[in-house]
């Protein structure tokens, strides 16, 4: 190795650049801007301005807070759902003409009034609600044309009563206590806001009406087809805003009983302000009562801060709308920004110097040498099936395969001409293995770790792990499950061939050659999953040993086959079994007389092998070139291996002619015959084969002659 | 050489004439220093209803003028029109703890509990011309109740026999202590004169666009309205457009600051009359409570004095140079 090949994979070893790329993916980068803006703004306030700080002020500050907060909070859940309101401010004014009207000039009980006054803001609510909603009105408009109408309804009724309210006196605790009562020290309404906005980040977050929220924001058409009521959830999040406006206005009842004509006034651009410096989206469907919180305590800051620095006449209306415009323009250029430099610096090749492939082609002695030995296959299902990662075979000889569709597909025996689809699962099946009771595991890329019963009923097994302590994705959540096989005592060993990207991305992770994949273990006593391997190059085929004291996994871009030691003296250890493959490992199955079977999907290139050891030239041509341009690792040709408990190789499968298998990623022995399946083949193959146990069996070889009843 | 001879001379001729001065000594004011010590390092804060109108700028200067000749800070706290604003900013003041609050209203509630709250924290507050319901120490304005009626028998001389007797009353903000007020005013003349029919009674919110679409709303109902009392000559002079676009011999009174453009539109027949409050003396009238509250060293909300201004009547008949002030000369 030379010095120059040393560096480089030190270097990419232990330079973590995947982390910019993840970084940027995390959803809490939304909050980037915010915090920061925050923190900058305190800093100055609490620097320019003597006594920001007091215990005093910053408690008055949290009392202002509560009013717009609960404004805020109420725009930031219609803005979720996609919708504005920007009747928030009449509202706020109706609330406080009404509690103050019902308080001063009708002397009704404190209580009473309150109740009637929300009550009020939630029919505001329903009214938009249900022009936006139900009649499908532009929210924008509407809102626009029920803030004027409101306005106008404050007006008159100011007119009738404005004088009797301000002459009107009330000499209640409970009003004094609602507009200027602290609980332990911290003012009432800021007190209510908290309360109001747990529970709201709790409905947002774990009920099904705040899902349903955030899918409609997310996408009308697809909530919609999705089953969710479009018009009542988004109805309800204006009835949520009404009522949250009434009681702010309530608030500022109490705390100012001033029935004065501008109350309110611009309060909605205000709300909106805070709502989008926070950090929600204009658009909807992204955004949190967190951050809602968060814009209004920055707004609330920069108000209280700008009228404490003494600015001149509309002076504040004017930071007001320019912080407004930034927000605008940091939700839309910001997330775009944030999203296309992520996707230029996710894919981050690592280096990867793979042992000399064995000579396949011009070395006729060497065991891989090519050979036609799978020309005269026989072809199940030609056309019916559209890439069968895996096949299996129950005692009775049916044949199972998982296809692209999200389909269990089974063949009958003994002819294998009926077809049927066994179980729908969803995602895309990739391994399967049969338990003890003749239920079919099967892992699904995209879904996790499934099971299908004899009845055929579909349940998950697992679809989480433990979350690894170091890592920025979120890699508690399985996103390519691959291939599983199961132990004596019903604990199943399974690959996740990435963690970083989706089953359609493969290509992506061979690029990058680095350690994504993974083997997670599944116990089915306790039902804890735990990731036993990490780091794994496209971990793929799991495979009992014989013995059953060791699994071997391979790892496709690592071109290997290793074993991973259950028990005895190198129990937790792993070790190489096969370290020099031609191509690239998937499946691995158990055969007759003590040895297994492996799948190469594609055999190895020496210009692909140079470029693994290339990262920087890899990065390059990742953003540089388009994607179907790409160097790709050659999936066209690969074969089937047959090899001993050492690793040594007994025999190679080749189809010369590149008719029916050319490229393999499953194969199983069953009574003699060796059935083949491939991810990107439309037929099942079938081949008789010498010099193995005529009635061995998969299911045999694992559960025992009688497993699950078997005919014989 | 020659230039140090001068200098020795011309210090020798200094000196004597500091001898002729020391022979005419004069008595010192024992009263004095501790005068200036009094004001030294003192805080006031003003919080208008909004700033960028004559009233608020004429009462800021005259006060700032007299803050920076004792030593005192003077700080505006502009909440401009937004009565959430202005209380956001007596709260915030209430923390600062300044030695005197100069608060302008917006009605007489909103502040209410608040002025109570910085009158306990210590803090002396002088309410000027729009009074709140909680009575402060001092309180200097206009005599509301006075200017109402004047305006009133204005409006009676106008629109007695021989007119329609209609007459509409635009109001600034009905809840604020001028109109409230003004209003209690107008109701004790019109009440006495069963041929005055009030038409209208509307409120303008200090807003001249307001207060023109109020009016010429109520002329298009009564073509044959004889006057308009208005409550604040900036605000009817969008009354004043209404009217004239009308071309209707309607007669506005009005009230206000007596700033020059009142005088200037009573010379033009815009305004039939204005009763003002001059706001020059309203200035001097709070720089003196100020300096009194202070200078009386009693705790905050004792005092509660009242000062109401005389009224000024700028009408044809009044008219003569110098009458009005002018907020031009304010930068001077």
């Amino acid at each position: 190795m030379t010095i120059g090949e040393w560096a480089a994979r030190l270097r990419y070893r232990y330079v973590p650049d995947h982390v910019v790329g993840e970084v940027l993916g995390r959803r809490w980068m939304d909050n980037v801007i915010p915090v920061t803006l925050l923190i900058a703004l305190a800093i100055f306030l609490a620097t320019a301005i003597p006594n920001f700080t007091a215990v005093g002020n910053i408690s008055d500050i949290a009392r202002q807070i509560g009013e717009l907060g609960l404004i805020v909070v109420g725009l930031t859940i219609v803005m979720l759902a996609g919708g504005i309101d920007l009747s928030v401010g009449s509202n706020f004014a109706l609330a406080n003409v009404t509690a103050l009207t019902l308080i001063n000039v009708a002397q009704w009980p404190i209580e009473a009034a309150i109740a009637a006054t929300i009550g009020v803001g939630a029919l505001v609510g329903l009214v938009n609600g249900f022009l936006v909603g139900f009649l499908r009105l532009r929210a924008f408009l509407t809102t626009l044309v029920t803030l004027t109408l409101i306005r106008a309804v404050v007006d008159l009724l100011l007119e009738v009563y404005s004088v009797r309210i301000a002459t009107g006196t009330v000499d209640s605790s409970l009003w004094d206590f609602v507009g200027a009562g602290s609980i332990l020290g911290v003012p009432f309404s800021f007190v209510l806001l908290i309360v109001i906005a747990i529970a709201g980040h709790f409905v947002l977050t774990r009920l099904r009406v705040g899902w349903r929220i955030m899918a409609v924001g997310g996408s009308r058409r697809a909530a919609y087809n999705a089953g969710i009521s479009v018009p009542r959830t988004v109805c309800l999040t204006y009835v949520v805003s009404g009522i949250l406006s009434a009681l702010a206005g309530t608030l500022y009842a109490s705390r100012l009983s001033g029935a004065g004509p501008d109350t309110g006034i611009g309060l909605e651009l205000t709300a909106i302000t805070a709502a989008l410096i926070g950090g929600n989206s204009v658009g909807g469907g992204r955004g949190s009562v967190g951050k809602a919180l968060m814009g209004t305590i920055i707004v609330s800051l920069l108000m209280n801060g700008l009228v404490r620095l003494g600015l001149q006449n509309g002076a504040s209306s004017m930071v007001i709308g320019a912080v407004l415009l930034m927000a605008i323009a940091i939700d839309v250029r910001w997330t775009r920004w944030r999203q296309s430099l992520r996707a230029k610096v996710y894919v981050s090749p690592g280096y990867l110097a793979l042992p000399r492939a064995p000579l396949f082609v011009s070395d006729p002695s060497s065991p891989y040498a090519m050979n036609d030995r799978l020309r005269d296959v026989e072809v199940i299902g030609l056309g019916e099936v559209d890439g069968p990662e895996d096949v299996i075979l129950d005692p009775d000889g049916n044949l199972y395969c998982s296809v692209r569709q999200g389909d269990i597909v089974r063949f009958l025996a003994p002819d294998y001409v009926e077809r049927e689809v066994y179980a729908h699962v969803g995602g895309r099946p990739l391994g399967m293995a049969f338990d003890k009771d003749g239920g079919l595991v099967v892992c699904i890329g995209g879904m996790g770790l499934y099971r299908v019963d004899k009845l055929r009923k579909v349940q998950k097994i697992t679809a989480e792990t433990n979350r690894s302590r170091l890592s920025i994705i979120d890699d508690s959540r399985m996103r390519l499950a691959d291939d599983l096989d199961i132990a004596p005592d019903g604990k199943v060993y399974f690959s996740e061939a990435t963690i970083r990207y989706g089953f359609e991305e493969w290509v992506v992770d061979a690029l990058e050659g680095r350690g994504n994949g993974r083997i997670i273990r599944y116990d089915p006593t306790t039902g804890v999953t735990r990731t036993i391997l990490r780091n794994l190059l496209f971990a793929n085929g799991v495979c009992m040993a014989h013995d059953n004291k060791s699994f071997l996994f391979a790892e496709t871009w690592a071109c290997r086959i290793s074993r991973y030691w259950l028990e005895g003296l190198k129990e937790g250890t792993t070790e190489v079994v096969i370290a020099d493959l031609p191509g690239y490992p998937d499946n691995i199955n158990r055969g007759s007389r003590g040895t297994y079977w492996l799948g190469l999907a594609g055999t190895r290139t020496p210009s692909y092998d140079m470029a693994m050891t290339m990262p920087a030239f890899r990065r390059r041509m990742a953003r540089r070139v388009a994607g179907d341009e790409w160097l790709f690792p050659n999936v066209n040709v690969g074969c089937v291996v047959h090899f001993d408990e050492k690793g040594g190789v007994i025999e190679t499968l080749w189809d010369g002619s590149g008719d029916n298998h050319p490229a393999i990623t499953s194969m199983r022995e069953h009574r003699g015959y060796l059935y083949l399946g491939g991810v990107t083949n439309n037929r099942i193959g079938r081949i008789k084969l010498a010099d193995v146990d005529p009635d061995w069996t998969g299911p045999a070889s694992y559960w025992g002659e009688s497993c699950w009843g078997t005919r014989r | 050489m020659r230039k140090r001879q001068i200098a020795v001379a011309f210090g020798f001729a200094l000196s004597l004439t500091g001898m002729a001065h020391a022979v005419a000594a004069g008595i010192d004011d024992p009263r004095r220093a501790d005068y200036f010590k009094t004001f030294e390092g003192k805080t006031i804060a003003f919080v208008p209803v909004t700033m960028g109108i004559d009233l608020t700028e004429g009462w800021a200067a005259v006060m700032k003028k007299q803050a920076d000749r004792l030593g005192m800070k003077f700080e505006i706290r502009d909440p401009h029109f937004s009565a959430d604003a202005g209380a956001q900013a007596i709260t915030s003041l209430i923390a600062e703890k300044p030695d005197v609050l100069v608060v302008h209203n917006p009605d007489v509630q909103s502040y209410a509990k608040l002025l109570k709250r910085a009158e306990e924290a210590g803090i002396h507050v002088v309410q000027i011309n729009m009074r709140s319901n909680y009575n402060s120490d001092v309180y200097v304005g206009a005599d509301w109740i006075g200017i109402g009626e004047a305006e009133a028998q204005a409006i009676v001389d106008k629109c007695g026999a021989g007119t329609s007797g209609k007459v509409a009353i635009l109001q600034g903000q009905p809840t604020s202590g001028s109109d409230s007020g003004m209003m209690k005013g107008a109701d004790n003349v019109f009440s006495k004169h069963p041929e005055i029919k009030v038409v209208a009674n509307q409120a303008g919110e200090w807003d001249a666009t307001k207060a023109h679409s109020v009016i010429s709303t109520v002329i298009q109902q009564n073509p044959d309205l004889c006057g308009v009392v208005g409550f604040w000559d900036v605000m009817d002079l969008g009354a004043a457009a209404a009217i004239k676009e009308s071309g209707k011999p309607i007669a506005l009174v009005t009230s206000g600051g007596g700033e020059q453009m009142a005088c200037d539109n009573v010379e033009k027949g815009v305004f039939e009359k204005e009763i003002a409050y001059q706001v020059m003396d309203q200035g001097r009238d709070l720089n003196d409570m100020i300096v009194t509250v202070l200078e009386s060293g009693q705790q905050p909300g004792k005092l509660k004095a009242v000062v109401y201004s005389p009224q000024l009547v700028i009408s044809k008949d009044t008219l003569r140079p110098g009458l009005c002030w002018s907020s031009k000369d304010l930068k001077k």
